[in-house]
């Protein structure tokens, strides 16, 4: 008993630990910030205030922030929609190909984000190798301004973060057991009605897991919508970089920060509630 | 135990190895000193240079300031930021007599208002940016900012993504200083800038020549030095100085409060200094070089080139960037409400 | 027909992942210098990148760096999942907060606030700081994932090697590891991604000396990208690409 429990309290020290030195500090840190005023020469000053919060309500901020949601919110959505019908189909192959065919999607990631972003823009560029295939295809007759446009920052966001959806994805898609599927059909259920009702609800921690592996990090990214989309809007992560390097203004960049986690955190809260629910019902009917 | 104390013995022998061996730790922009020059420092004075890089004046600023400046021993801040960290008593004093190449730089380059002696900043590089335009497909004179106004260049525009770059612009077409710290003026710019947003194809602070090059931009701001490297594959690219005025900067060497080795800060600064050092810099580089003696030593091209080198009338129209303290708060608001739309 | 078009479907995705860097290692031969059409075909850039050792040193610092923590992420990852996964305890929900505040943090909140930590504890800056930076803000990417793949078991096999008398390591070791694996290495290899493209926390973290490739990579901005980069990467894909072969030939013989 007391081995058992040893293994136990040892782990969730470390990882305690590790959390509340690396993670929880810092962001306390943070939080202590966004309630002080700011100094010109010392980043901060030891005086309490209200102003940092009181000035993200304005309509200039509202519309960074609606505009990085919906970035970030169709970005997420493409990833799953091109992702999971790819990891399903490389989850169901079998042996060395589909190990090798695995590390395949990663690779292209381990060269410079910088250079692919370039590479990209190569590509959709109006004298770009696109638009020269379109042409020569005769799908178009004049070529595309692509570049700088929304679709452009779509096409660079959801290419570097596809293979956050994807690898959970196939986690998650791999463990699926034929068995159900099969028992699915053999109940009479058409392939549309085994995949809503059966695949989807087994898998649907994997959807999840994605989901969240490609928001919350795409809420802050900005360097590909800056690049892609030549920097004529404004998001959350430039405003943030912005207040906290050009204008110095570290208490009110903290706060944006600080809203920014409480608003995700309403959001996650609120998906996981729903999920819930879904999957309560939907076990439901599948009795 | 015995393990221990060989250990200890072998740590011991190495800290006055490590201590004899003389290092100078440099924070600067990625590739921004020749490697040749890095090599031939070492050979001849023995001195390692480290060589660690950061991307903008504003993230330099902010380490630099967290650590207090220790472990760099030579920085390279633009004008700005050398008024800002001189003010913050972030740097310390730099000993002209241990640099006699100081003679080497050109007088009409030194004592600025961004450090009116140069007690603190010795110049090493410098640029400036204007109007760039692609001279195939802009065939009337270009000589002022407010070209960027016409309806003819609507969304063939580049402006660089800085705030204070473009604010300037704006601020010196309605003869302003580009930088004023009052908001009245600001948002006189802001007005006048708004009117271009829609216009504006792409800021572009990365590397402003490739959209030029690529033909996606006809017209816009540039910097010099991007400029210039551009016309060896683009030859219909022209780089001019707006009548206005044109905006300046200097990047500076400067030494930490805490540096370590500033013997070493300063033999380095010395060795640039020289005009055959200046030479390949400036060759290697792109930018102009500050230095008199090192510029005769330039091909008569290069030298007589008035996209790196303008004339001294130009220089005098120009106005480098200085720090505006608490107004950059009202730079930055309406430079968020120019982005949003508002 | 189906199989036609299920395979047609991948060879799609993989060619959006690939033309890219395929162009990439293209211009790694195309003597222009800004990537800007084809100029005739050089080695130039790959003698450049030779002799250029800072830019060398930065990349093996940053493999380092990316190797060590990736997997230092992933056993703290994987034991952090399984902990939430199994075990109730004081502080279970603010863990779990936590996790996700890592996810969500902008890049340069999290650099500074490090950055104020390290400094206040009078911490050296440099590899250390460096790899314990990274450690931490990949282990949620693997908790996530790990637990994504947990999330589903039948807790019943864990019951039964209870009952059995397998201790909690044992469990861990023969039951739990076994199961999550294609977890934990897409764990691991989502770390190692994340720590190679890191810019800005690792920006305000490192100490001088130690420098990473993505950081020099970004410094160039005052004079543009070098093209010896697109030499650079195109060698660590053809590197990575011939581990990835190698090992997986390996393990087949081992078999």
């Amino acid at each position: 008993m007391n081995e058992r429990s040893l293994f136990k309290t040892i782990v969730i020290s470390i990882i305690s630990l590790w959390f509340l030195i690396f993670v929880f500090v810092p962001n306390i840190l943070v939080f202590a910030v966004s309630f002080l005023e700011r100094h010109e020469n010392n980043f901060v000053t030891f005086s309490f205030t209200l102003e940092n919060y009181q000035r993200i309500f304005t309509s200039v901020y509202f519309t960074v922030f609606a505009e990085s949601f919906r970035l970030a919110f169709i970005s997420m959505l493409i990833c799953l929609l091109v992702g999971y019908p790819f990891a399903y189909r490389l989850a169901r192959l079998k042996g060395r190909v589909k190990h090798i065919l695995f590390m395949l999607i990663i690779i292209p990631f381990w060269t410079s984000s910088l250079i692919r972003t370039y590479a990209i823009m190569i590509v959709l560029k109006t004298n770009g190798l696109l638009n020269k295939t379109l042409l020569a295809t005769g799908i178009i007759s004049e070529p595309l301004e692509l570049l700088y446009t929304g679709t452009a920052v779509t096409i660079g966001m959801v290419y570097s973060l596809l293979p956050f959806m994807i690898l959970p994805l196939y986690a998650s898609i791999e463990k699926l057991d034929k068995v159900y599927i099969e028992a699915a059909g053999d109940l009479g259920a058409n392939k549309i009605q085994t995949f809503i009702k059966v695949i989807i609800p087994l898998t649907m921690p994997g959807i999840i897991a994605g989901c969240i592996l490609v928001f919350l990090p795409s809420f802050c990214l900005f360097y590909i919508p800056d690049l892609m989309g030549g920097a004529k809007e404004l998001l959350i992560g430039n405003l943030i970089k912005n207040q906290f390097l050009s204008a110095r203004d570290w208490p009110f960049g903290s706060a944006v920060s600080v809203v920014l986690s409480c608003i995700m955190a309403v959001l996650l809260l609120v998906y996981y509630k729903s999920t819930k629910l879904v999957q309560k019902s939907g076990e439901r009917g599948g009795i | 135990m015995r393990f221990f104390q060989t250990i200890a013995l072998l740590l011991a022998m190495c800290m006055p190895l490590a201590a004899s061996a003389k290092e100078l730790y440099l924070y600067n922009w990625s590739e921004y000193m020749p490697e040749e020059v890095l090599q031939k420092f070492q050979k001849e004075t023995g001195i390692k240079v480290i060589y660690n890089t950061y991307d903008s004046n504003e993230a330099m600023y902010a380490k630099v300031k967290l650590i207090s400046g220790k472990g760099y021993d030579l920085i390279v801040p633009s004008t700005y930021y050398v008024s800002k960290m001189r003010k913050e008593n972030l740097l310390s004093k730099i000993d002209k007599n241990k640099i006699p190449n100081f003679k080497n730089l050109e007088k009409s380059l030194l004592n600025k208002p961004y450090d009116p002696s140069n007690d603190y900043s010795v110049p090493y590089l410098w640029g400036s940016t204007g109007l760039s335009y692609n001279a195939d497909k802009v065939k009337e004179k270009v000589d002022s900012w407010s070209i960027l106004w016409k309806p003819a260049y609507k969304g063939k525009i580049l402006l660089t993504d800085d705030v204070r770059e473009v604010f300037q612009m704006a601020l010196v077409q309605l003869g302003y200083s580009g930088n004023t710290i009052k908001e009245s003026e600001i948002k006189e710019a802001y007005e006048l800038l708004k009117k271009l947003m829609p216009a504006v194809r792409t800021f572009n602070s990365e590397s402003p020549k490739v959209p030029y090059i690529n033909g996606e931009v006809t017209i816009g701001m540039n910097w010099n030095g991007e400029a210039f490297l551009a016309q060896e594959e683009m030859p219909s690219m022209r780089y001019v100085y707006p009548k206005e005025g044109v905006i300046l900067w200097m990047d500076n060497f400067a030494i930490p409060k805490n540096a370590q080795n500033i013997n070493e800060a300063h033999t380095f600064i010395n060795f640039v200094l020289r005009p055959e050092i200046s030479k390949i810099i400036s060759e290697e580089i792109g930018y102009a070089i500050p230095n008199r003696e090192g510029k005769k030593l330039l091909d008569e091209e290069v030298r007589n080139n008035p996209t790196s080198y303008p004339s001294d009338a130009i220089v005098a129209k120009g106005e480098f960037q200085e720090d505006v303290g608490d107004a950059i708060l009202i730079y930055e608001k309406y430079w968020e409400m120019l982005k949003t739309g508002k | 027909m189906n199989r036609f078009f299920k395979s047609m479907y991948m060879l799609m995705v993989y060619l959006f992942l690939y033309i890219p860097v395929i162009i990439l290692v293209i211009n790694s031969f195309n003597s222009s210098k800004y990537m800007t059409g084809w100029k005739g075909f050089t080695l130039d850039w790959y003698s450049k990148l030779a002799s250029n050792t800072m830019l060398l040193d930065a990349a093996i610092n940053s493999f380092t760096v990316a190797f060590l923590s990736a997997s230092a992420a992933t056993v703290l990852g994987t034991l952090t999942a399984v902990t939430l996964y199994r075990y109730s305890f004081f502080g279970k929900k603010l863990l779990y907060a936590l996790v996700y505040v890592v996810i969500m943090s902008p890049d340069i909140v999290m650099g500074i606030s490090l950055l104020v930590l390290f400094a206040s504890i009078k911490i050296e800056l440099g590899f250390w700081t460096l790899l314990v930076s990274h450690i931490t803000f990949s282990i949620p990417f693997v908790v996530v994932t790990v637990y994504s793949r947990l999330s589903g078991f039948d807790k019943n096999v864990i019951e039964a090697a209870k009952d059995l008398g397998a201790d909690e390591m044992r469990i861990f070791k023969s039951v739990i590891l076994p199961m999550s694996l294609p977890a934990v290495a897409a764990g691991w290899l989502l770390s190692f991604t994340l720590s190679l493209d890191d810019v800005i926390v690792s920006f305000f973290v490192t100490g001088p000396g130690y420098e990473v490739l993505p950081l020099r990579i970004f410094s160039m901005v005052r004079l543009g990208v070098k093209p010896e980069i697109n030499a650079l990467c195109a060698i660590i894909l053809l590197f990575s690409l011939v581990m990835v072969m190698t090992s997986q030939f390996l393990m087949r013989e081992r078999k």
